[in-house]
């Protein structure tokens, strides 16, 4: 086991040539990655806060595909082609600079564990199209400042995330028996219009973002959650021509509440209105009646449970050290983050002093992200290239756009089978041949990653018959560079 | 050396490495065929094969249940949403047997242990356990090998038994001598080599036509099933597929007739039928069975959706079905026979339909359809469905 290469590759993001020989102390230079704050990224040009409310509300000014489609003007049908289209710029110009930081970062174990994060609270961008404008401001303002701080604070800021409340549905979440749900029932607006209770963002909040699906909540826990949760919503996000005034009630989109409304400021909201009243019962702790201070509370009481420190240590350590963790190394990251209240920067730390994660067993197969970002890292380039993107739908790893709200997982059955391989194979040929006009040696590379003396790919990197790029492709679409 | 050549020296000296056993070029169009199309994210039974004819059906789902003029009847008592249409003719053929108030034998709402249940075949969450697919070409005797049609291996197929994967490729292809001397560096890698190998293998079996701009995702699961029929079609070649299918998770908006959730079963239809057209001759040894890890609420949610529920409805296709029926120990809508006051009741166990469609495409005997689901010899295969 090569301890710089492991550092480089299984805690950063991949070596770049010739930085082996710069480092000479592997656990040194990742505790020093540990100091401070993480870098703040800021938005593209093309996704600051104003470019988002604009494209938001241009959306639902137009509105999207109702009953009327058939009969809808052509002109219309191109302005909200328009506005999707904005919306979904916004989420390309985010995910290449998200690209871009982990292709440049100077401290890429911090930047691995932004993705790390990211993805373990993750949102997607195709399962919703008002989660795109969010993707990127999600990762940068709700994940990134907190990967050395607390998870508390991070499940927080998931949770208000207008991210987060559109892709798990909360923000269209409503009480049963909220003031806002009687008021349209007594308006005569039952059936369809009538809105309550949606328990997707609550079941996700236990059974993915903090006890693990064997974490011991039931199913009353799951209703009794999402109750707690109703009334935490968007401001600015409903349609045009469908307020909800209070909850349910489109007559007011005619009048003056209607421009009000769309003038709203984009964000997260607390609607008292649509907050289910009552104490609630969660884990066996009352909560009693205080708005949003409920979700507060539940939500911090959730990431100092035990089960939560169990489940984001095996998957820590399964991230870090191997697809089978070693349960005392579980065990130690476990016992770091109860013993700090989930102190992020304290059970990092913990990661790089585990054993277990400089053993010659201590080896990942890379994601596709994982493996591109490597590519790009061991040339030294300045950015990920306009052509990542597409690249990374064809592995089936696409940034912020897991299928599920699991996430991506990160194991060698998940990503090596045969078909990934031989994507990676032709990929890496279509790479090594635009390279072509850098004349990269492709010696290099064996220095990127571990490659034992007498393996065929020393021979056959000095194999002046073979051209060039070809070389380089071997070397990236090899079983080497594979892993981690 | 040229690609083919490349390619057959690869399959023979990576005969050891798959399982194949020996002989076993000499398959005929007569052997039986399965596909097991797995929808994820749990797709909502109540609303695909519609009990428009329970007393509570319409009061239970108010706003949200079905005209009876949008539905494809089939019995007084169940119909097809409207997306489904294409599938009458398969109905009209003898060839359907839809499955109700079925579900996995453990409960959970989860989607994670839902889906690990129905993929590993055991009644609890067993964080090593294999495929079940991967314990049938354990099991079955003949000829036979296992493909993922799929992003990724999907875990019904993973255990000791090699399978394949292959899912539409976009890029161009590559020269013989590349791919050549990458399967000389694989060799020193014991965790990929037998997977590289595969790789290359399947390529040659299923061509390189490039698939139609976009794939899978944007043409729902047509392109997905077409590669299926290709594949499977052929004597030689992989003779068991999985192949899945997301977005099933209708939290919210799901509609009705034309609505979010009736686009999506249109697109399986679809698939289905180009499917079964695609496999010409040998669709007379195919069957396809589609299941989804759990049934969704009784009730439609507050979001126009349905949350997390436990049974709900699948399908078995293909001329072995005995004759077209809705299979369903029929618990009824009304508030007290749902389970925990919410979710359609489980009369019915996956694994007892999936016996008996294993069986049927392989000729196996009881005791061999047991031994695919271990701990199951209590659920009695449901074998008079079939043929």
């Amino acid at each position: 086991m090569n301890a710089t290469l492991r550092a480089l590759n299984g805690f950063g993001l991949g070596a770049r040539a010739g930085e082996q020989r710069r480092i000479g102390d592997p656990r040194g230079w990742l505790r020093a990655q540990l100091q401070g704050d993480a870098p703040v990224l800021r938005a593209p040009a093309d996704a600051s806060p104003d470019a988002i409310a604009d494209a938001v509300r241009a959306f639902r000014t137009v509105g999207q595909v109702g009953v009327t489609a058939r009969t809808e003007p052509e002109e219309r049908r191109q302005a909200r082609q328009q506005a999707r289209r904005a919306l979904v710029g916004i989420a390309a110009a985010e995910s290449r600079a998200a690209l871009t930081a982990r292709v440049t970062a100077e401290r890429p174990f911090v930047e691995r564990l932004v993705a790390f994060w990211s993805n373990h609270l993750c949102i997607s961008v195709g399962a919703k199209i008002l989660v795109a404008p969010f993707a990127g401001s999600y990762e940068r303002e709700a994940i990134r400042p907190h990967v050395l701080g607390r998870f508390e604070d991070m499940l927080l800021a998931s949770a208000m995330h207008p991210a987060m409340l559109v892709y798990l549905d909360n923000f269209q979440s409503v009480g049963p028996t909220s003031v806002g749900a009687r008021a349209a029932r007594g308006r005569g607006q039952g059936g369809q219009q009538a809105r309550g209770l949606n328990e997707n963002y609550a079941r996700e909040l236990l059974e993915l973002h903090t006890l693990g699906v064997d974490g011991g909540y039931t199913q009353q826990d799951v209703q009794e959650l999402a109750k707690i949760l109703t009334g935490w919503t968007v401001a600015g996000l409903a349609r045009a021509q469908q307020q909800m005034g209070p909850v349910g009630n489109r007559r007011p989109a005619r009048g003056r509440m209607a421009q009000a409304s769309i003038d709203e400021r984009l964000g997260f909201s607390f609607q008292e209105l649509r907050h289910e009243p009552g104490a609630k019962t969660v884990l066996g702790v009352r909560y009693g009646e205080a708005g949003i201070e409920e979700g507060q509370r539940v939500i911090r009481a959730l990431t100092r449970h035990p089960s939560t420190a169990r489940f984001l240590a095996t998957k820590l350590v399964a991230h870090f050290v191997s697809d089978e963790p070693p349960a005392s190394a579980v065990e130690r990251i476990a016992r770091v983050y109860r013993d700090t209240d989930g102190d992020l920067r304290a059970v990092s730390a913990a990661l790089v002093e585990l054993p277990d994660a400089w053993t010659a067993h201590a080896r990942k197969f890379r994601t596709p992200q994982d493996w591109l970002v490597a590519v790009v890292r061991a040339f030294d380039a300045p950015e990920a290239g306009a052509a990542s993107m597409p690249l990374l739908r064809q592995l089936r790893h696409p940034i912020w756009s897991p299928q599920a709200p699991k996430g991506f997982g990160d194991t060698t059955q998940e990503w090596a089978d045969p078909d990934s391989l031989l994507n990676r194979a032709e990929l890496a040929r279509t790479i090594a041949r635009r390279m072509r006009a850098q004349r990269i040696d492709p010696r290099i590379l064996v220095e990127v990653v571990d490659v034992p003396a007498g393996d065929p790919l020393h021979t056959l990197l000095a194999d002046n018959t073979i051209a060039p790029d070809e070389r380089i492709a071997l070397a990236l679409a090899g079983p080497a560079f594979q892993w981690r | 050396m040229n690609r083919r050549t490349f390619v057959r020296h690869m399959c023979l000296g990576g005969i050891a490495t798959f399982g194949f056993p020996v002989v076993n070029f000499a398959q005929t169009s007569r052997g039986g065929r399965f596909v097991f199309v797995l929808l994820r994210g749990g797709f909502d039974g109540l609303a695909a094969v519609v009990p428009y004819g329970d007393p509570s059906y319409r009061s239970l789902r108010a706003g949200f249940s079905y005209d009876e003029s949008d539905l494809i009847e089939l019995t007084d008592t169940f119909g097809l949403a409207p997306g489904l249409a294409p599938l009458r003719e398969v109905w009209q053929n003898n060839e359907l047997v839809a499955l109700h108030a079925m579900a996995i034998p453990y409960r959970t709402r989860s989607h994670f242990d839902g889906q690990a249940i129905l993929e590993t075949g055991i009644d609890k969450p067993v964080g090593s356990s294999d495929g079940w697919l991967n314990r049938l070409l354990q099991v079955m005797p003949g000829q036979r090998s296992g493909i993922a049609i799929a992003s990724g291996m999907p875990r019904s197929l993973t255990g000791p038994y090699e399978v394949q994967t292959w899912s539409p490729s976009q890029l161009g292809a590559v020269n013989d001598a590349y791919l050549d001397r990458l399967s000389t560096l694989y060799r020193t890698d014991k965790v990929l080599y037998g997977r590289f190998e595969a790789a290359i293998q399947q390529q040659d079996l299923i061509g390189e036509e490039p698939m139609a701009g976009g794939g899978a995702r944007r043409g729902g699961i047509t392109p997905l099933m077409q590669a299926a029929a290709k594949i499977l079609r052929q004597n030689g070649g992989p003779n068991i597929a999985a192949v899945e299918f997301s977005g099933w998770d209708t939290h919210a908006n799901q509609g009705l007739a034309g609505g979010a959730l009736d686009r999506l079963l249109g697109q399986l239809a679809e698939g289905l039928m180009a499917f079964r057209t695609d496999m010409g001759d040998a669709w007379a040894n195919t069957t396809v069975v589609v299941m989804t890890e759990f049934g969704r609420t009784a009730r439609p949610n507050g979001t126009r959706g349905t949350d997390h529920g436990t049974a709900g409805a699948g399908f078995i296709i293909g001329p072995k079905v005995a004759k077209s029926v809705v299979h369903a120990d029929w618990p009824g809508l009304d508030t007290r026979a749902l389970f925990e006051g919410r979710d359609l009741k489980p009369t019915l166990d996956t694994r007892s339909v999936l016996k008996a469609a294993i069986a049927a495409t392989f000729d196996l005997t009881p005791a061999q359809a047991d031994r695919v689901f271990p701990g199951s010899t209590g659920v009695r295969g449901a074998y008079e469905l079939m043929g």
